[in-house]
């Protein structure tokens, strides 16, 4: 059909709003007094009038409230006598024969001071007619008037309905329906709700979901539960007046499936479009926020019974589609997604449309992008780029730059989360400026130029998100990537192979001067209907708080906040400057500053979770812990992560899983538990996708932390085939960053292997590595690696020896985690001890400060081989000093933790599997 | 072809089965057809409902046949459907008293008791449709099913002048009316009638209240209102035990139409099991079979109506064969009802038989010409076959019948899509949809129109709209990939091929069409297309557009082996087709060079003599070929070509 564009609501008379008349009319009565009958004081008087404009305003509506609710509200606010709800009854029930009705809109016209009276007399109270509520009964009469008799007939019966599910709550045999009627509906609502869901469910909500069915909870009960607590966050007040809607809407059963929803937000009324649209705007930030507190099929429900209603408001389908999504349904996302763009043509609804502010933006382009998003959110890279490109494609001839601009973004994204060795095909054929350089680039240099163009139009189209979120990719990529020049051909110049720091804080600064620029700009920016909700919250504060303390200034205060805007930063902005501290903080965590890294992600989790995703913040938490276990050892991390556990424990890819994970995984490496160590890591290889060039930061994780458990359990060759075969993944995605800690890794090998020469030319790579990505903490590591390298060299090494050490002890000591700073210590004691020049007696605590200090630290690590060296060291000097005692205490201690290596316990880790 | 040379415009979509489809008529564009049309339901008298036997022979599978001749079958079944059609118009229920006229009239008269002359107005005489007949089952039943014996059923002895009264109003659709002056009644026959009634009158106003109530969108909460009250005395009757099959067939009725899908369900196995012979119980049981699972599952007396009900359920879920062999099993009984040949036909349709579609359809118009039901199908293949006078024919012809019908609206729109006036086209098929919204293929065939007026938005829409109506309409899937496709959205449109391909595994032209999705430039996965075309080459391609695409595709991929293959295939099923063109020069080039390339010189030989006889610059290729070939072999350059004639 032609039916893209919506036809205008249709201005049509109602129950509702004979109700609104009737009340209108109690309002401004043709009385002669200054104050009309009903009410003892002005503020009285201009309470109603109040209310009446806010009734007024949300007169375009999908669904009205029903007399019920208008009569509790009017309670509310006329708390002395029951006059005004008495008299609104009688009154719509004397409307009994078509003639009444036409009688009472004749009297409607009574109350605007009409043309043909002339003269206002000073006291009376009549509305001008071009006033809100002369306006809103002018549009009344006239829709009145315009009725056909079969439209008057229509009018009055919904009058008499309208009016029954208030007074015929108890006729006979509604009562004995109840029971089968109950049950019937409750068993459809499960079978509708299974049919199509349950299959792809997974198995924790079909666990959860007989349970419920256990307790034998009526399951729409439990779903209007959730969607209250979801909505506003006010308790239900009264679990009778609850029940009694329940038992009306079994009485009338067709009048009150329609809107049991609403219902059971039990006072509220969600009617207007706006108010839907900012519910379901609402409603998908929570599936962001946190996901696991939303079962799939409550909202589901929920959403499908929104769609019966508006079938009009394709948004549903949408929130069905992020339902999904985040619930991991990969058939059921799709489907919807595409369903949602069929009806809409990617007009309706759209963030990016509202946000960009161009009306004729966004036709089946951006259905490609988010389908890309879709592919990429599941882990299908080449479904993604596919799609993304066609996009790029179809924007173009469109000449839709916006989308453009945004799908430019999304690939970079794309590019740089997901490995890729050759992009030369799928980028080469669509987007013309690459293609036309040729493909001799490599991805990177694709990518910054992506980045650039992409940038570019974000900057020229005033798409300040985008902007932002460009400069944030930018700063990630001058992180990981070091810049060479486009065109490399000629006499190479000046090529400085090193990465900018520079650059990175650049980018990150611009990033986050987005939540500047806000403050400028007005609300445009807000989502549809987010103004509509907060009105609702405030409406409903202000009926929940039953007594007024001081009336006047709360109803004005009230008032305001119909009009006023909100000021607050988009939960959008303020997500985007989370993110810029959440790459702050990776940042320093490369560079090896550990307490700005753990700055950053602070501020992070205490400023910014509120409007982040539950993935993000688990990030930020995440890095907290890692910190944690690092510098205070596992003990307190452990405890720190089961405070969290919960709460992020159903985010998909969980990043909780994973570092728990690891933490158990270092946790048994350092207690020489091996085999349970072999088992982690093999978990955590199983997290990652199958797919090639999907979840690389995981892969290569697992795989580092496999040649490690080989190292440790001393099958050098296999774990030296291991970090090889590693190094050449991380070569082929050019993951130069991950490749240091490879390089190192192999040094590592070699060294315990004792086959120190082939250890030190990787080594020294690694060192290159860290230099040219200022990876200052690594290349801390790493020196300390080649001074132990050269130490087992022989004696004679030595001084080289102690002099890296000391080169790299002023960083290990400030910044490095406990185990380095252990290892430190140790080598700068063996430095001493294996200097042939060295004495001893002459001055034991050079040597033995730094080892204490290091069985310290490796007992809060439980690293059991390390504090067995640092003991057996420590009783050996002892020995050589001839202090038995002490000799006795660190031989016992050398004892304990060598007996604790070869027999390991674990209790703790019973705990954590 | 509709555009693009893109091989399904043709495909109209399948229509709901008639019953439903006439129930949805508002009734008051109608004032003459009082009758029918929304009597969904017929009432028969049993109020006593004293079934004498009810016996299920023991075991379903086949054992003893209680029928031993056919004869006797067709003498059984005459019976009980005469009594039937009785007993449901009784009732009201008009069309399925319809239906049940329709297979009695169907079955052929034993020749020993009547004289040629009364058989001489039964079909099948013709020649032509003996042709085509598939296969002489005439009359032998399947061997071994047995069947449930005849239930009967006793009469309401007490029908008084109440009762006729009442059925008048009813005939005369003051169903109000009809059901006051049932309120007192205690027959079980004056139970129903009233009961049915209320339906009736409340599905009336519902259709009026939509039409006055009629929102943007065609969105419109008009509810039949009577359904609570109805449900609420028909399940008191239930629990009781004193309902009758019939009223279990209304108790299904209003359970379905309030969404209670599983008791409905049972509901109406209740009835039909008790009840064989009403044809809308089945009907409404049938639209409930939405997976093969759900039909395998009920638990259904083995009576001869359950392979009417089977045949209809197996059409629409799409296993036509299953289907046609059902009905051609039951031809052998009921060979000349008029419902069998158009079900025939259908499911032919869907195979893609046009001609035979054809032939029956001119037989059914022969014999009874005002019949308007399924004649959509028969537009369809007219269109498809561009038969533009015979389509304006049925067009003028269904338009003189009864122009207020979806079906007629549909074939009207069919003539104007061939003429090409779209717009017009467009108007009328909006028309079938005001009078049934859920008129699938009239959506359908309203997106193809909007895809002819490249109006790609509205396209999507409407087919959209048939999708949500019936999700395994895969022409609708196909013509939102096309429509997508036309867009330059070749990667996205996939999803909807990919859909549709999955719905109708068997039918190439959605395997070619999306091969050609594949190989568009944009994406150009010519290993994916390759897959989709070798698809398509094994489900009858009837263009032969796969082998030569598939030839094609191999050689630009360097595997000529592959390619040789297929061109040879390509070039047999030429000729023996005895088709000629482009495409035959095509492979005979590319033959002839490949043989040389492999030093099959005679094989080579062959190829290009056959290409000499046609003009061009291929006869040049193919001189120059074989000037090379000679030389190569003899070693003799001065070998010339006036050895071949030209």
């Amino acid at each position: 059909m032609a039916g893209i564009l919506k036809a205008p609501g249709v201005f049509s008379i109602t129950p509702h709003k004979v109700s609104v008349c009737v009340l209108l009319q109690v309002y401004a009565g043709p009385n002669q007094l200054c104050i009309p009958y009903p009410f003892s004081t002005v503020s009285q008087h201009n309470r109603l009038g109040l209310y009446l404009l806010a009734l007024t305003k949300s007169c375009d509506d999908i669904l009205e409230p029903k007399l019920e609710d208008l009569i509790n509200q009017l309670r509310e606010i006329w708390t002395s006598e029951d006059w005004l709800t008495d008299h609104l009854t009688s009154r719509l029930s004397s409307l009994s024969s078509a003639d009444d009705l036409f009688n009472f809109f004749t009297e409607m016209r009574g109350i605007l001071a009409g043309v043909e009276n002339g003269v206002v007399e000073d006291d009376q109270i009549i509305l001008d007619p071009n006033s809100n509520l002369g306006i809103f009964v002018r549009r009344c009469i006239l829709a009145f008037n315009l009725l056909s008799f079969e439209g008057v007939c229509h009018l009055l019966t919904n009058i008499s309905l309208y009016r029954k599910e208030v007074l015929s709550g108890h006729v006979p045999y509604e009562d004995e329906l109840v029971d089968s009627g109950r049950d019937i509906e409750s068993t459809t609502d499960y079978e509708n709700m299974d049919l199509e869901n349950f299959v792809y469910e997974r198995v924790t909500e079909e666990i959860e979901a007989k349970r419920r069915a256990g307790k034998k909870i009526p399951f729409h009960l439990h779903a209007s539960r959730t969607l209250v607590s979801l909505v506003e966050d006010f308790k239900i007040p009264e679990k009778t007046k609850f029940k009694e809607s329940c038992k009306l809407k079994e009485a009338s059963p067709y009048q009150a499936s329609m809107d049991d929803l609403f219902k059971d937000m039990d006072g509220v009324f969600l009617c207007s479009n706006w108010q839907i649209q900012g519910y379901l705007s609402q409603q998908a930030d929570a599936i962001e926020k946190e996901c696991n507190s939303l079962p799939l099929n409550a909202f589901e429900l929920i959403l499908r019974q929104l769609e019966s209603l508006a079938p009009e408001l394709h948004r549903v389908h949408f929130l069905r589609y992020l339902n999904c999504l985040h619930h991991d349904d990969y058939t059921a996302a799709l489907e919807n997604l595409h369903k949602y763009f069929d009806y809409s043509a990617g007009i309706e609804g759209c963030d990016i449309a509202s946000s960009s502010g161009n009306n004729n933006f966004g036709r089946y382009e951006v259905a490609l992008l988010y389908l890309g998003m879709l592919h990429f959110h599941f882990g299908h890279p080449k479904q993604a780029l596919e799609v993304l490109a066609e996009a790029v494609r179809v924007s173009q001839q469109h000449g839709n730059d916006s989308c453009l601009a945004y799908t430019l973004a999304a690939i970079c994204n794309l590019l740089s989360e997901i490995g890729i060795t050759s992009t030369s095909r799928l980028l080469g054929s669509s987007y013309s400026p690459i293609a036309s350089m040729g493909t001799s680039f490599s991805v990177q240099q694709q990518q910054f130029m992506l980045l650039r163009e992409s940038l570019k139009r974000a900057e020229s189209l005033k798409l300040k998100r985008l902007v932002a979120s460009n400069h944030l990719t930018l700063a990630k990529f001058h992180l990981l990537h070091v810049q060479r020049p486009l065109l490399s051909f000629g006499p190479k110049a000046s090529m400085k192979l090193k990465t900018c720091p520079v650059n990175v804080c650049k980018e990150l600064r611009l990033s986050s001067s987005l939540i500047t620029e806000f403050n400028t700009e007005n609300s445009v920016m807000m989502i549809d209907g987010a103004q509509s909700t907060a009105w609702l919250k405030q409406l409903h504060k202000l009926i929940g708080s039953s007594v007024f303390v001081d009336e006047s200034s709360e109803i004005r205060s009230n008032a305001d906040s119909f009009f006023a805007q909100p000021s607050s930063v988009p939960g959008s902005v303020l997500q985007l400057v989370g993110s810029s501290y959440l790459v702050r903080a990776t940042a320093w965590e490369m560079y090896g500053s550990a307490p700005l890294a753990r700055i950053n992600s602070l501020v992070y989790a205490t400023c910014f979770t509120d409007n982040s995703s539950s993935a993000d913040a688990a990030l930020a938490y995440g890095k907290l812990i890692k910190h944690l276990a690092t510098y205070k050892g596992y003990k307190a991390a452990f405890a720190a992560l089961e405070t969290t556990e919960d709460r992020f424990m159903s985010v998909s890819k969980s990043q909780m899983l994973m570092l728990k994970l690891q933490l158990l995984h270092e946790h048994s490496l350092h207690r020489g538990q091996l085999k349970v160590a072999q088992c982690l890591c093999d978990e955590l290889g199983f997290l990652a996708s199958p797919v090639t060039g999907v979840d690389m930061d995981l892969k290569i994780e697992a795989s580092l932390r496999h040649a490690r458990t080989l190292l440790a359990a001393k099958q050098f060759s296999k774990a030296a085939a291991v970090a090889q075969s590693l190094f050449c993944m991380c070569y082929k995605f050019n993951l130069h960053v991950q490749n240091a800690n490879v390089l190192l890794l192999l040094a590592e090998i070699h060294k315990k292997s004792g086959n120190a020469v082939l250890g030190l030319p990787y080594a020294l790579a690694c060192l290159s590595f860290c230099q040219s990505f200022n990876l200052d903490l690594l290349k801390a590591s790493a020196t300390l690696t080649l001074a132990e390298l050269w130490l087992s060299l022989g004696a004679s090494h030595a001084k080289r020896a102690l002099t890296l050490t000391h080169s790299a002890l002023p960083m290990i000591l400030g910044h490095g985690g406990l185990e380095l700073r252990a290892r430190a210590y140790i080598t700068e004691a063996k430095c001493y001890l294996s200097d042939p020049c060295f004495s001893v007696s002459e001055n034991p605590d050079v040597v033995l400060d730094p080892l204490g200090q290091a069985s310290e630290d490796l007992q809060l690590i439980e690293y059991h081989e390390l504090a067995a060296e640092a003991f057996y060291l420590m009783s050996i000097i002892y020995d050589k000093l001839g202090k038995s005692n002490e000799r006795e205490e660190a031989a016992a201690s050398f004892r304990t933790h060598i007996t604790a290596l070869d027999d390991p316990q674990d209790e703790t880790n019973e705990q954590y599997n | 072809m509709r555009f693009g040379g893109s091989a399904l415009s043709t495909l109209p979509s399948s229509l709901p089965s008639p019953l439903v489809l006439s129930s949805c008529r508002p009734p008051f564009l109608l004032p003459i057809f009082k009758s029918n049309n929304f009597e969904k339901i017929c009432l028969n008298e049993f109020n006593n409902s004293k079934q004498k036997s009810f016996d299920v022979l023991a075991g379903f599978p086949e054992d003893s046949a209680s029928l031993n001749s056919p004869m006797s079958s067709k003498e059984t079944c005459r019976a009980e459907l005469l009594t039937a059609v009785r007993q449901l118009e009784e009732r009201c229920l008009y069309s399925a008293s319809q239906w049940a006229g329709e297979q009695l009239l169907g079955i052929e008269l034993d020749p020993a008791k009547f004289t040629p002359s009364n058989t001489r107005f039964q079909r099948g005489s013709s020649s032509i449709r003996r042709r085509f007949r598939t296969n002489e089952i005439t009359s032998t039943p399947l061997a071994g099913v047995s069947y449930v014996s005849t239930p009967v059923m006793e009469e309401d002895d007490v029908v008084d002048g109440y009762f006729y009264f009442a059925k008048s109003c009813f005939m005369c659709r003051e169903y109000r009316r009809a059901a006051h002056w049932l309120r007192d009644q205690n027959g079980k026959k004056a139970i129903f009638l009233r009961l049915y009634a209320l339906y009736m009158a409340g599905e009336k106003r519902k259709e009026e209240e939509i039409i006055e109530l009629e929102g943007p969108l065609g969105k419109s909460d008009a509810v039949n209102r009577e359904l609570v009250a109805l449900e609420r005395e028909l399940s008191m009757l239930r629990k009781n035990g004193s309902i009758d099959p019939f009223c279990l067939y209304l108790y299904g009725l209003v359970l379905k139409e309030k969404g209670n899908e599983n008791l409905a369900q049972t509901v109406l196995v209740e009835s039909v099991n008790s009840y064989p012979w009403n044809w809308s119980a089945w009907s409404e049981l049938q639209s409930l079979c939405t997976t093969i699972d759900i039909l395998n599952s009920l638990p259904l007396n083995n009576h001869w109506m359950k392979d009417f009900f089977l045949a209809s359920a197996y059409q629409e879920l799409r296993m036509h064969n299953e289907s046609l062999a059902k009905y051609e099993y039951l031809q052998g009984i009921f060979s000349f009802s008029n419902y069998l040949q158009a079900q025939i036909a259908k499911a032919q349709y869907s195979l893609r038989e046009f001609e035979q579609v054809e032939v029956i359809f001119e037989e059914l118009l022969r014999n009874d010409p005002y019949r308007v039901q399924d004649l959509d199908m028969y537009s369809n293949v007219l269109y498809a076959k561009e038969c533009f006078s015979a389509l304006s024919y049925l067009a003028h012809r269904v338009f003189s019948t009864d122009k207020y019908r979806p079906e007629s609206c549909c074939i009207i729109g069919n003539y104007y899509s061939l003429k090409g006036q779209h717009e017009k086209a467009v108007m009328y098929f909006r028309r079938a949809l005001k009078l049934n919204k859920r008129y699938l293929s009239a959506w359908t065939l309203m997106g193809h129109e909007y895809v002819e007026m490249k109006n790609t938005p509205a396209a999507v829409d409407a087919y959209r709209r048939a999708v949500d109506i019936n999700p395994c309409d895969y022409r609708a899937w196909y013509g939102l990939g096309q429509a997508y496709e036309m867009m330059g959205m070749p990667f996205y449109a996939l999803h909807y091929f990919r859909k549709s391909v999955f719905l109708q595994p068997s039918d190439s032209r959605l395997w070619i069409a999306m091969a050609q999705c594949y190989e568009t430039e944009q994406l150009h996965m010519l290993e994916e297309a390759i897959k989709c075309y070798r698809r398509a080459a094994n489900c009858n391609d009837r263009e032969a557009i796969a082998l030569h695409q598939l030839a094609k595709l191999h050689a630009e991929l360097g595997r000529s082996e592959e390619a040789a293959f297929y061109y040879k295939k390509d070039l047999e099923r030429m000729e023996a087709e005895e088709r000629e063109g482009p495409n035959m020069v095509e492979a005979l080039v590319f033959l002839a060079t490949h043989c040389k390339g492999q030093k099959r010189f005679e094989e080579a030989e062959v190829y290009c003599t056959r290409l000499l006889d046609y003009k061009g610059p291929e006869k040049e290729t193919a001189k120059s070929l074989l000037r090379g070939m000679r030389m190569t072999q003899s070693g003799f350059p001065s070998m010339d070509v006036e050895h071949f004639p030209p």
